[in-house]
């Protein structure tokens, strides 16, 4: 009984989708019927339709699958094979037959669906991508009927209690590092302990190769996989990823996976830790799907969903003929929960089948271009997103991505046969980034291009003004990811485009943002046995997010009883997510969850209580169909698990550096105070202020020796010059310094004598050099090197300058200070 | 001095050589300029962080209070300006004239200078000239990562902890940089991880670059805390400025916070406590002052166990950091 058991639940975003009916409902624009079938071939001539609902049938399900229909059901379930819901005659009557084979709350699992789905004549060939494509178009069929004109897609999610399943085996990290030092550790240590050590000069964390073994097993945890080796990303660094390979990456990266494989090899599978307060056990695919329902596709006309996972051809699944099936070309990858990461090259539809655009939108005037696309970076600049042109020169519309912003070109009336001129987002706004986002552009005569990035108008102003589209060429191609010509290549993830032959409103490109991409699935975790409570579930709305992870969103406390609520408050605390019998550290959002559930704390019956607004990612292991999730709790109900984390190991002492010198240079303030000290001559003296403001990026910046430079010393030379002529030049200062120094004296006389000499030395050495220090310059070295320059300045014959003396001491005492004498502490 | 140093008086001797002027005008100015400024050059003119630094090791202000402390130092003396909170002419002025900082430098509170409430007052992460440098545009993310790199001595990348959880991660971080969320996974989440939640108590603060001063809002998150909201609508929604600190359990334990403390608040004085109070932030001053004193880092054994003695003094004797510049002169003495 329990698996039968069902409950309606309305999510929020039927929220929205109300909220969208209503606001499309006074917008004859927006009720327009989709032009989501050809025409009939042949003219129907039986009763009318007796009712609104066959209308829709008629319009959107019924034209497609009649004789002369894309689907070609006609030949059997047109006259012969029952259930005849293609009979040509009345289509009332193809109406009873076909409300037979639909579920209208959940029309994935209608029977017409489901049998499209078992491989049951698809008209796009018995190929598993084909029959993906068939399905999804018939659902869209199917959902449009339902839907009627214009509904913004209401969608009624209703949940069904899953399998019971207890979570399964898997090997888990051993307490004892043993194991790891014996087999990964050596490896780790020899190739990676240069930087991902603590004590490495270029250390960089995790240290998984740290010199203590048991730091090293710490953080090498989450770094390895047990259950699959080759999913290590010690082994997927190498090999995927070219990260610093000792030789040769792919060698290197089996070298790796055979070590741990050989630790795994040693480490018994176990059951989950019985200790720990856990759910019931679950995979993706048991939960309830619950996507796609709630997009705006009533002007929809072209849809690429990429659900197709393998092959080369992505097919247009819109439901409006002719589908343009993009041929992908170059390297480009399936992406795991639908899409397509372009790397290089296209997908490209054909000129025949891509005409259907410029027929659909110059009917209507207006247009929209939907994407969620992921760019692999901000550098890329002219890249091309979604185009429907003939090369670089010549086109009808373009999405693109220049560095931090997207691009949107469209040809009309008031633009060139290029497009231009380019609507471009701003690029201080940075609008474009490398992340997953959704990009509508939208188009029409009087309010132009708009571009909006989920869901948010960017407000830049289109400067064109609106003009008509009659110029569009019907001879162009639809491609994604380039221009035809293939020179404008864009590199991302695109994980759904879609074109409109409508200029979606706000509301509508609100609508479809909140409506997301890709599979979603409703999981009910069961936690019956914690709570005491039947049919008591914590439901996850879980989705793969990309190939590498799944987007784990708003837990809710739900029991699919519809009259139930908690008599009394049911304790929840430190909810974790497991995943194949282990639950890791990484990404626990919910793990400082503390709460009750409780009526006072909003639990309402058949909806729940939602426990947290937040998601999170969690690490994708084996893939969708393989890896088994489960939750933990460290308090839920009567059940308690206290979690303690251990405490963090005392980093090793870190290995002694190299000797290091110990003696540095006087940085720039330090030789300006230094040199107004020895000289006393102030540092506001103008002329020093002057020079030392102009030098002073020039005077050493930082103490060390070895980044000495030659410049440096010119600097410090100007400086030292700059403040010896302010000395000397002032009569008061010098006659402090030097006392009765006779300055008039020619150099001949000056300095012809050792007192006189001296007499300038000696109160420069005093100054600058100091007395009884434990570690000074040789005084006599330094005499001498001074004696010598006097001595070389003085000779100048008969034709010294007046002032010779003044320059020749002003050497002497910039010789001094501006020597290593001062520089060097 | 001299008769200190023979009387095996370094430690004496060295607080003497500190009573010289250049100490505070050329040494503490250089040495705190660059903790104020994104580009951590050492030419820029002083501030008033800078003055704020040098008050404190002049005045003995117990330094574990630096990024608490409802202080700041304005500069006086003839042709220099009143504080401004508008601008840095106050301390131009004091440049500009190669001022003795010794002597004209007086301390005053930021209430008073800056208007800023007593409880938003959080030491140098709320002067002006922090302000300017980090709390200008950007995510308020800068204050918290320049804080942690010149006063913990640690970036982010030493910090990084993927274990914690992601659950105070703003939105506008992708969870899947360029469609590849194991770069999330195995990097973005390690810092923000613990970042984010920290940097909350920043959330009323920015820098208005019109008026050119500090803005306050209390009780309104800023915009800048809801920048690229839409990148992934499932993470955190700052609704105020309570702070935790994650970092609290984990490898980052070994940052040593004060268990006194209650590892969580609102606002980024209390923030600014937890910060100065771990044993990281002591030992950052002490080995910056260790650095700057002795010209090079700790080398071995001899050094770290003087490190070690300098922290412990340090912490047992009021946070002077006056002290430590005067035992590392000391130890290094004629080297």
């Amino acid at each position: 009984m329990e698996s039968r058991l069902k409950t309606l639940l309305q999510v929020s975003v039927l929220v929205v989708g109300a909220s969208v009916l209503a606001a499309c409902g006074g917008g004859a624009g927006t009720e327009r019927l989709p032009p989501n079938s050809l025409p009939p071939p042949v003219t129907y001539s039986g009763p009318a339709a007796q009712t609104a609902d066959i209308l829709n049938f008629q319009n959107a399900f019924w034209t497609n699958v009649r004789n002369g229909g894309v689907a070609r059901c006609a030949g059997c379930h047109g006259t012969t094979q029952a259930p005849l819901f293609a009979r040509e005659d009345d289509v009332n009557l193809a109406w009873a037959a076909a409300d037979q084979l639909i579920n209208r709350t959940d029309p994935t699992s209608s029977q017409i669906v489901q049998k499209m789905a078992s491989g049951h004549n698809c008209w796009l060939g018995s190929n598993q991508a084909a029959i993906q494509a068939c399905t999804t178009t018939l659902q869209t069929w199917v959902e449009n009927w339902i839907a009627g004109t214009a509904s913004g897609g209401t969608k009624t999610i209703q949940l069904v209690a899953p399998p019971i399943k207890n979570v399964g085996q898997s090997r888990n990290f051993p307490a004892d590092s043993a194991g790891f030092a014996a087999t990964v550790y050596p490896l780790v240590t020899e190739y990676c302990a240069g930087c991902h050590s603590s004590t490495s000069a270029t250390q960089q964390s995790p240290f998984f190769a740290d010199d203590d073994l048991e730091s090293a097993y710490a953080a090498v945890k989450t770094k390895i996989d047990l259950d699959d080796p080759a999913n290590s990303r010690l082994v997927l660094r190498l090999r995927n990823e070219f990260h610093n390979c000792w030789d040769n990456c792919s060698a290197n990266a089996q070298e790796m996976e055979d070590a741990i494989q050989a630790y795994a090899g040693q480490i018994a599978v176990t059951s989950v830790d019985p200790a720990l307060v856990i759910s019931k056990a679950l995979s993706m695919y048991d939960g309830t799907v619950a996507s796609g329902g709630s997009r705006y596709e009533a002007g929809q006309v072209a849809l690429w969903e990429f659900k197709e996972g393998s092959g080369t051809t992505a097919f247009d699944t819109s439901g409006v003929q002719p589908a343009i099936n993009l041929t992908l070309s170059g390297d480009i990858a399936w992406v795991g929960g639908w899409g397509i990461n372009i790397r290089s090259g296209r997908a490209q539809g054909s000129t025949t089948a891509s005409r259907k655009l410029h027929d659909l939108i110059t009917a209507t005037g207006q247009y929209s271009i939907e994407a969620w696309a992921a760019p692999a970076n901000v550098n890329q600049e002219e890249a091309r997103i979604v185009t429907y042109s003939a090369g670089s020169t010549l086109r009808n519309f373009t999405l693109g991505q220049t560095l931090y912003s997207y691009d949107f070109y469209n040809r009309s009336s008031t633009s060139d046969a290029n497009g231009a001129p380019l609507l471009q987002t701003l690029d201080d706004d940075e609008d474009a980034q490398a992340t997953l986002q959704h990009v509508v552009l939208t188009y029409d005569p009087v309010a132009g291009r708009r571009i909006y990035v989920n869901g948010v108008y960017t407000e830049d102003a289109d400067p064109a003004t609106g003009g008509t589209l009659g110029d569009w060429d019907d001879t162009f191609a639809l491609v994604l990811g380039n221009e035809p010509s293939g020179d404008r290549q864009w590199q991302g993830v695109l994980r759904l485009a879609a074109i409109h032959n409508r200029a979606l409103t706000p509301v509508q490109v609100q609508q479809n943002f909140d409506a997301g991409v890709g599979e979603k699935f409703f999981l009910l975790f069961n936690v019956s046995a914690h709570t005491g409570t039947p049919n008591s579930y914590v439901l996850f709305e879980v989705s793969q997010f990309d190939s590498y992870s799944y987007l784990f969103n708003r837990p809710t406390f739900i029991s699919l009883d519809p009259a139930w609520t908690p008599a009394s408050p049911i304790p929840l605390k430190g909810l974790r997510i497991g995943l194949n019998g282990v639950v890791e550290p990484i990404s626990q959002a919910y793990r400082n969850l503390d709460t009750a559930v409780s009526v006072a704390n909003g639990y309402t019956a058949g909806v729940g209580q939602v426990l947290s607004s937040l998601g999170t990612v969690m690490p994708l292991e084996k893939g969708p169909d393989q890896d088994e999730f489960f939750l933990t709790f460290e308090v839920l109900g009567s059940s308690t698990n206290v979690v303690t984390e251990p405490a963090p190991l005392t980093p090793p002492p870190p290995v002694d550096s190299p000797p290091v010198s110990d003696i540095g240079v006087k940085t720039f303030d330090e030789i300006n105070a230094t040199m107004a000290t020895i000289t006393g001559v102030s540092p506001n003296q103008p002329a020093v202020k002057a020079t030392f403001a102009l030098v002073r990026q020039q005077l050493p910046a930082i103490v060390d020796m070895s980044a000495v430079l030659a410049s440096h010393q010119v600097g410090i030379a100007q400086l030292a010059i700059e403040y010896c002529n302010a000395l000397v030049e002032d009569n008061t200062l010098r006659t402090n310094f030097w006392g009765g120094f006779n300055f008039a004296a020619p150099p001949a006389s000056a300095f012809d004598t050792a007192p006189e000499r001296d007499s300038i030395f000696i109160p420069l050495l005093t100054r600058a050099m100091g007395t009884n220090l434990l570690s000074q310059p040789n005084e006599a070295a330094v005499r001498f090197e001074l004696d010598n320059l006097t001595t070389d300045l003085a000779s100048c014959g008969g034709s010294c300058a007046a002032d010779r003396t003044k320059t020749i001491v002003k050497a002497a005492c910039a010789a001094t200070i501006g020597s290593a004498v001062t520089l060097v502490q | 001095m001299e008769a200190d140093v023979a009387g095996n008086r370094a430690t004496d001797a060295a607080l003497t050589a500190m009573d010289d002027s250049s100490f505070y005008s050329v040494t503490l100015k250089n040495f705190a300029a660059p903790w104020t400024n994104r580009d951590q050059s050492i030419f820029v003119p002083l501030n008033d962080y800078t003055a704020t630094v040098i008050g404190m090791v002049r005045d003995d202000v117990p330094f574990n209070t630096l990024l608490s402390a409802n202080l700041v130092y304005v500069g006086t003396g003839p042709g220099v300006p009143a504080y401004s909170p508008t601008s840095n002419d106050n301390y131009q002025a004091l440049e500009d004239q190669n001022a003795n900082l010794k002597t004209q430098l007086v301390a005053a509170t930021q209430t008073a200078t800056s208007g800023l409430p007593d409880s938003a007052a959080a030491g140098v992460m709320t002067t002006r000239a922090a302000a300017q440098a980090f709390f200008i545009a950007g995510t308020n993310r800068a204050m918290f990562r320049f804080t942690m790199l010149n006063h913990l001595c640690r970036d982010m990348e030493q910090v990084h902890d993927v274990s914690r959880a992601p659950d105070r991660i703003r939105q506008d971080v992708s969870r899947s940089p360029g469609g590849d969320s194991r770069l999330f996974l195995n990097g973005c989440i390690g810092c923000h991880s613990g970042m984010d939640p920290l940097a909350q108590a920043f959330a009323y603060y920015t820098f208005d670059p019109t008026q050119g001063r500090i803005q306050y809002t209390p009780g309104v998150v800023q915009p800048k805390y809801f920048n690229n909201d839409t990148t992934f609508q499932y993470g955190y929604r700052t609704p105020d400025d309570h702070w935790s600190n994650y970092w609290r359990a984990g490898p980052n334990a070994a940052l040593g916070w004060d268990t006194q403390l209650a590892g969580s608040g609102v606002g980024a004085r209390s923030m600014g406590q937890e910060l100065a109070n771990s044993t990281a932030f002591a030992r950052c001053q002490v080995e910056k002052v260790f650095r700057n004193v002795c010209l090079r880092s700790p080398v071995d054994g001899t050094d770290r166990t003087q490190i070690d003695s300098m922290v412990s003094s340090f912490r047992s004797g009021g946070y002077r950091l006056k002290q430590v510049f005067a035992e590392s002169a000391a130890y290094c003495m004629g080297e």
